[in-house]
């Protein structure tokens, strides 16, 4: 494990945890979050499901960061971030709008576009 | 930071009128209100002309991957946003202006969406060009998001009807599971690499396949992440939102999105690539397998799929939104080319040469769909007045004769479409065959052109209903609409299309020059004559 450690390059205080633990745990949420995408129907949780996918996308970006010894990581965080935020805010709008009118928070009650 | 400044003006300029626009857009004086689309289009043309005026030769390290693209695909963007704009005018708030003129209602600007309308789509043209002067994946990110998230709102509130509604929210998720999965490629990438800079990432990569290939990490990340543009280029598997969203938008608002996230996710494409494989000039070497068999069955499945899908279509709307699909796969074919020595042997030139050529046609035929409409506004469920557009392919029959000027429009931009020779959808799709063969792909062009063959079915379908068909009941339902600039757009969009068949052979080298390694100084007086040929039509005619 310590070898493990040594080419991972993280100092020895992280002990157990190397890079791939991270980089693991990031994938399982990136894969869940789009299962879950694609098998729910709940808006809400369909984008919670798009949000976990974006938290993935974090998670990596911290670990790569640390992994690096610099910051560049860290602060694309901050900028996905921000714009997790006001995607958040047009999702809520979306979901507030769509209630309004059919009373329902199934994606499945709209079908009004087919061919 | 200052020295990007000196490229960013056109952004600059687009964001100031963004601020413009959307306090005007809330003025009580309905005369203040409709300088909104005025003043949009006068910002876009002072854009185009910053963009041209820009010399991209800036100092080492300062530059972006593709320094010779800015000028050319920001003017491009300027030029055909005047076009999408003049056909956005008047859109959102029509009925609502109307009752106001009337009196029915009284002036509240809690009801009136035209200026967020106008700023959302100049925020989404800021962050197409943007793209453009991409150099770090931060910046690819964020420019990228800036030009979805303003369109996703842009076609939820385009009219009053549900079927709007249902297309925004559809357009919305699925354009943020893709926003989610190329992140998730860029971080990959910035852990394959050590970097965001597409120019040091160009040189990781380098040298880690002049090692022992690509390592895992970054190999998936540049997958993950071409998948992830798949969806603003609306290319197989990411193509599913496009038929009900193109459907459901407004027709001006259609015409946009047929062309902004297109560029956007082709310019961004041309970068990551860039940043992978090409040594644009004459030591270029071609993509790693992986990614050229990525890109070549998307190509394939593309353009396949969204030319059979377009056959089976009764709604005009559809049609083009398949038709789109199909187009995106023709050009995918050109970013697998890659650069080239010549401009028949260059992918990337010819990309950026289709995209000018689809914006103007597509934005033709779309302006001819969305200038036919039933004569009386109809109230929806919450009480707004919305006017019932034109949609099923019946509406044009026998247009030439009816309404000759919208009936031939059609007939010029559904030719060019189809890239019936001496169009100059022909000439744009030349060298995507060319290149294609020169870079030694020939199974690839072979489908290019059963699929050529295959689009004939449904453009000719657009093409013999205005031109030999006699109007049948449906078509005599729809009388031109009142705005007068949407008429105005389709004839634009058929004299530009034959304007470009004229002036091919210059805009070519435009596109050729646009993907030289350095512009020479010597390089920047052509671009300056040249550009204003195709730029200041648009503004003439306004």
């Amino acid at each position: 494990m310590i070898a493990t450690l040594a080419q991972a390059g993280f100092p020895e205080a992280m002990s157990g945890l190397t890079l791939y633990h991270y980089l693991f745990i990031s994938a399982v949420m990136f894969v869940l979050g789009l299962i879950g995408f694609v098998t729910r129907r709940n808006l809400i949780v369909m984008f919670l499901c798009t949000e976990m996918m974006f938290q993935a996308s974090g998670i990596a970006l911290v670990a790569f960061s640390r992994f690096y010894l610099e910051y560049t990581g860290q602060v694309f965080v901050i900028f996905v971030l921000t714009v997790a935020a006001a995607e958040a805010a047009m999702a809520l709008a979306l979901v507030v709008l769509l209630f309004r009118r059919n009373e329902s928070l199934d994606g499945s009650v709209w079908s009004l576009l087919k061919g | 930071m200052a020295e990007k400044l000196a490229y960013l003006w056109p952004e600059v300029t687009l964001f100031l009128a963004t601020c413009a626009v959307m306090v005007i857009g809330l003025s009580p004086s309905a005369a203040v209100r409709r300088l909104c689309p005025l003043i949009s289009g006068l910002s876009l043309a002072a854009a185009g002309i910053f963009a041209i005026g820009t010399t991209p030769t800036l100092a080492d390290g300062a530059e972006g991957l593709m320094p010779g693209m800015l000028p050319y695909a920001k003017a491009i963007i300027a030029a055909v946003g005047i076009l999408i704009v003049m056909l956005l005018a008047g859109t959102v708030d029509r009925g609502e202006e109307e009752e106001l003129a009337a009196g029915v209602r009284k002036f509240d600007p809690l009801r009136l969406t035209s200026g967020e309308f106008y700023a959302f789509f100049l925020f989404s043209l800021t962050g197409l060009m943007l793209t453009a002067s991409a150099d770090s994946l931060i910046w690819l990110f964020l420019a990228l998001e800036l030009t979805s998230l303003p369109t996703y709102v842009m076609v939820t509130i385009s009219t009053a009807r549900s079927r709007a509604k249902e297309a925004g929210v559809k357009y919305f998720f699925l354009g943020a599971l893709g926003a989610a999965i190329f992140l998730y490629g860029f971080a990959l990438i910035y852990g394959g690499t050590g970097s965001v800079h597409l120019g040091e990432i160009h040189h990781q990569i380098t040298l880690q396949m002049a090692g022992d290939g690509l390592n895992g990490i970054t190999l998936a990340g540049l997958l993950i992440s071409i998948l992830g543009i798949g969806f603003k280029i609306a290319a197989v598997p990411m193509h599913y939102y496009t038929a009900d969203v193109y459907q459901g938008a407004a027709t001006p608002v259609t015409a946009m999105l047929a062309f902004v996230p297109k560029t956007a996710g082709f310019l961004a494409l041309i970068l990551l690539c860039s940043a992978i494989g090409w040594h644009y000039g004459e030591t270029g070497h071609a993509l790693p397998d992986t990614i050229r068999l990525l890109l070549w069955v998307m190509a394939v499945l593309t353009m396949t799929l969204g030319n059979v899908l377009a056959i089976l279509q009764t709604s005009m709307k559809r049609m083009l939104a398949y038709s789109s699909i199909a187009h995106s796969g023709y050009m995918l074919v050109g970013i697998i080319a890659g650069p080239g020595a010549t401009f028949t042997e260059s992918g990337i030139s010819a990309v950026l040469f289709y995209l000018l050529t689809y914006g103007v046609m597509s934005t033709g035929a779309f302006a001819v769909i969305a200038s036919l409409e039933r004569t009386h506004a109809e109230r929806t469920q919450t009480g707004e007045l919305a006017y019932d557009e034109a949609d099923s392919i019946e509406a044009i029959r026998g247009l030439a004769r009816a309404k000759p000027l919208l009936g031939w429009s059609m007939v010029i931009c559904a030719l060019s479409m189809l890239g019936f020779p001496l169009t100059v959808g022909f000439f744009g799709k030349l060298p995507l065959f060319t290149s294609g063969i020169a870079a030694g792909e020939l199974p690839l062009v072979i489908v290019l052109g059963i699929n050529s063959a295959i689009a004939a079915f449904y453009y000719l379908r657009l093409v013999s209903y205005p031109l030999f068909d006699e109007a049948g009941d449906e078509a005599g339902g729809f009388i031109t609409t009142p705005m007068r600039t949407r008429p105005a757009v389709a004839a634009i969009g058929a004299v530009g299309v034959l304007a470009m068949t004229v002036f091919a052979g210059p805009l070519m080298g435009l596109a050729h020059d646009a993907v030289q390694p350095k512009l020479h100084d010597s390089d920047a007086p052509i671009a300056d004559e040249a550009m204003p040929t195709e730029e200041a039509e648009p503004v003439a005619a306004k």
